[in-house]
């Protein structure tokens, strides 16, 4: 093929992606999906396998490949121009039931050419918990509508008494058919635009791009993982529920041109759903590997071919039904991806030519805490707190972590400004803002995680209540790297008003700790929440000190973590007070040599 | 002479032994644990990241120093009596 046709398609690809993702937000209404950019969008050879990785959550890209293979076997010779499948079932393809992919076929002249699919968290999905998140369930049965494939859409008619179905098993059904009107619009707009690349270039040599994208994608991997040294590397993650704590742990061996994720030796599968299903954590291991390793690389069936997951059946990793796993997208998942963070980072870092590639951990604990109950125009409002979306970069070798920076696995993601909430819910937030002391120290900085407290406002019911999978405030899970330490824990609180009162904003952290299950936020109580900071990169000793002083005229560091982690005084002023910075310096290497070498 | 074969920011193989990058000093042989005689600085997290790390997990925040130069070779949290991890590069 020549390069500008090749390169015109491939551009193409992009962009029929994009206009698919602006369609998909246009349409919905859902907070999760416009400010949180809970979504992804791909397109799929004919065969199911990735033709073009979209944006949004990456962990994705893989189990939406399965879910079209999974639909090309259920409905082999009943797949029709028109048609959109459902599927959300975690033991089939996807990651968590309220995850729902919408998957079309793309016909071009009567021949089935490519698929897309894409996924929002919808409204509701009937779970035990209203949200979809559902810590209260012990079991993939109460964790709401499942299917592992079903036609929704009939050759461009819509299957009304199966919609009405799902329908009629969820909370707020108007709000979930706005999420399914949106996920079918935006896979009309590609198959639409597919259908205009086949008629310009024709479907052959569309497809023949494709294969030579996916050709072009594996070579170039195989050929950056030769640059790489060999060898492996080993992360763990500790995730706490409820006061029991499970472990993912991973050894990722690189040899040649190929990598292998093996998960052996993590915790059996949890009673609680904090678990994932084997595609959920193949795709939890992919998306750090496509930014990290393959930044430059398009993402497609042909980066999947070198690597190779090895992840015992019963394991928190690779559960067997009926285990619950709604909680698992901010559970195992996100634990098998901090993992592969981790061990790609170190990876990269061992590499004196990919040094500057390699980070330390990311946001690595979400907290999901989805607010529900009556609002102040009275109706019914279900809602995540999007700030779990804010996150936090990890430190590199060569700058710090953005504060409030992100997550790897979602390039896009975003939080809702805090009056967008108050009008959706009867809430008023008491503050939002960067967290001091929660980057993860070192040489350079892991990016700030922030807090936020919010109390009842205007709630025709004197408040709401809400659902909190909060995981992650007993072990902190952005690694540090080189020497760096991780990002600081995550932190949930119940103040209780006293005596009639109003909580003090300031008093709000030091309430009951609350991590798991249903809870009231009612009257003049506060719920205060603290999020991770990113890891840091290398020894805090070895950090610019008119860095550490900036931070803490910043207000990301305090003084006593200036001088105690970092070995940084600073005057009264804040002025950096360079000669007892060297000697407190001196005196912190030289008592590290006073340790006992074991 | 050609740069020294790099293992990690903070080490470097050096004459068949793992090394400390910023000083030299030689800590073990590259397919031993040079986390065994490396310096361990291992405390509570809290103690060791300060206010915003204090939790009730008892997870242990481990330091690795060089014995030579002091610097922090590696870091790792862990639970009480859980192995080192271990990151091993081939340069065979």
């Amino acid at each position: 093929m020549d390069p500008m046709t090749f390169s015109i398609i491939r551009h193409r690809l992009f962009r029929i992606i994009d206009e698919a993702v602006i369609t998909l937000k246009h349409v919905s209404g859902s907070a999760i999906t416009n400010e949180g950019h809970d979504l992804m969008v791909s397109l799929y050879r004919a065969d199911g396998s990735l033709l073009m990785g979209g944006v949004g959550f990456l962990h994705h890209l893989t189990s939406a490949a399965e879910a079209c293979k999974s639909i090309i076997r259920r409905f082999e010779g009943r797949i029709r121009e028109g048609d959109v499948f459902l599927l959300n079932d975690p033991y089939t393809a996807a990651l968590h039931t309220s995850d729902i992919y919408l998957v079309a076929p793309i016909h071009f002249e009567g021949e089935l050419i490519a698929w897309s699919a894409c996924f929002v968290h919808v409204y509701d999905i009937g779970a035990m918990n209203p949200g979809g998140f559902s810590p209260q369930s012990a079991d993939i049965f109460t964790e709401g509508f499942s299917s592992p494939g079903i036609r929704i859409v009939d050759q461009g008619e819509m299957v009304q008494d199966v919609v009405d179905t799902l329908l009629n098993m969820v909370r707020s059904p108007e709000m979930v058919m706005l999420d399914l009107r949106s996920m079918i619009a935006c896979n009309n707009v590609a198959r639409e635009r597919m259908q205009a690349l086949a008629a310009k270039y024709g479907a052959k040599t569309v497809d023949a791009a494709g294969s030579e994208l996916i050709a072009q994608s594996e070579t170039l991997l195989r050929a950056r993982l030769k640059e790489l040294p060999d060898g492996s590397w080993q992360s763990r993650q500790y995730l706490d529920v409820n006061g029991e704590t499970a472990t993912v742990r991973l050894t990722m061996t690189k040899s040649g041109d190929r990598l292998v994720f093996d998960f052996t030796g993590s915790s059996e599968q949890s009673r609680h759903a904090i678990n994932c299903t084997k595609w959920a954590s193949l795709g939890g291991l992919f998306a750090p590997l496509f930014p990290l390793l393959c930044y430059d690389i398009t993402w497609n069936e042909g980066v999947i071919r070198p690597v190779e997951m090895v992840a015992p059946e019963g394991a928190i990793v690779n559960c067997t039904r009926p285990a619950p796993v709604s909680v698992a997208t901010v559970a195992a998942i996100q634990s098998v991806n901090n993992a592969a963070c981790a061990t790609i980072g170190k990876m990269l870092a061992a590499s004196d030519r990919y040094r500057e590639q390699a980070t330390s951990v990311w946001h690595a604990n979400h907290f999901a805490i989805f607010k529900f109950g009556r609002n102040q125009k009275g109706g019914q409002s279900i809602g995540i707190f999007t700030e779990t979306f804010a996150g936090a970069g990890g430190a590199r070798s060569f700058a710090d972590g953005v504060d409030i920076g992100g997550e790897i696995p979602n390039p896009i993601s975003r939080m809702a400004n805090v009056e967008t909430v108050e009008a959706n819910f009867p809430i008023r937030y008491l503050f939002r803002r960067r967290m001091k002391d929660s980057g993860g120290p070192g040489l350079w900085r892991g990016g700030s995680g922030g807090e936020l407290a919010v109390v009842p406002h205007k709630a025709p019911d004197g408040g709401i209540h809400y659902v909190i999978s909060g995981k992650g405030d007993r072990h902190p899970m952005s690694d540090g790297l080189a020497g760096g330490f991780p990002g600081a824990p995550n932190k949930y609180a119940w103040a209780k008003a006293r005596n009639g009162g109003d909580v003090e904003a300031a008093d709000t952290a030091d309430g009951d700790a609350v991590s798991w299950g249903v809870f009231p936020l009612m009257g003049k109580d506060a719920l205060y929440v603290r999020w991770n900071g990113g890891g840091g990169y290398g020894d805090p000793l070895d950090r610019d000190p008119e860095r550490v002083a900036a931070d803490v005229a910043g207000d990301l560091v305090s003084v006593e973590a200036a001088r105690d982690i970092y070995g940084v005084i600073l005057g009264p002023d804040g002025e950096l007070d360079v000669p007892a910075t060297q000697d407190l310096r001196a005196i912190s290497r030289a008592a590290r040599l006073e340790r006992v070498v074991q | 002479m050609s740069p020294p074969r790099s293992i990690s920011p903070t080490l470097v193989l050096s004459a068949g032994k793992t090394a400390c990058r910023a000083c030299g000093h030689e800590l073990a042989p590259v397919e031993a644990s040079w986390k065994d005689v490396a310096v361990l600085d291992e405390r509570p997290l809290g103690e060791g990241g300060g206010p915003m790390f204090r939790t009730d997990g008892g997870v242990l925040l481990r330091r690795f120093y060089c014995p030579s130069c002091g610097t922090t070779l590696d870091t790792e949290t862990a639970l009480p009596g859980e192995p080192f991890l271990v990151d091993r590069v081939d340069w065979s």
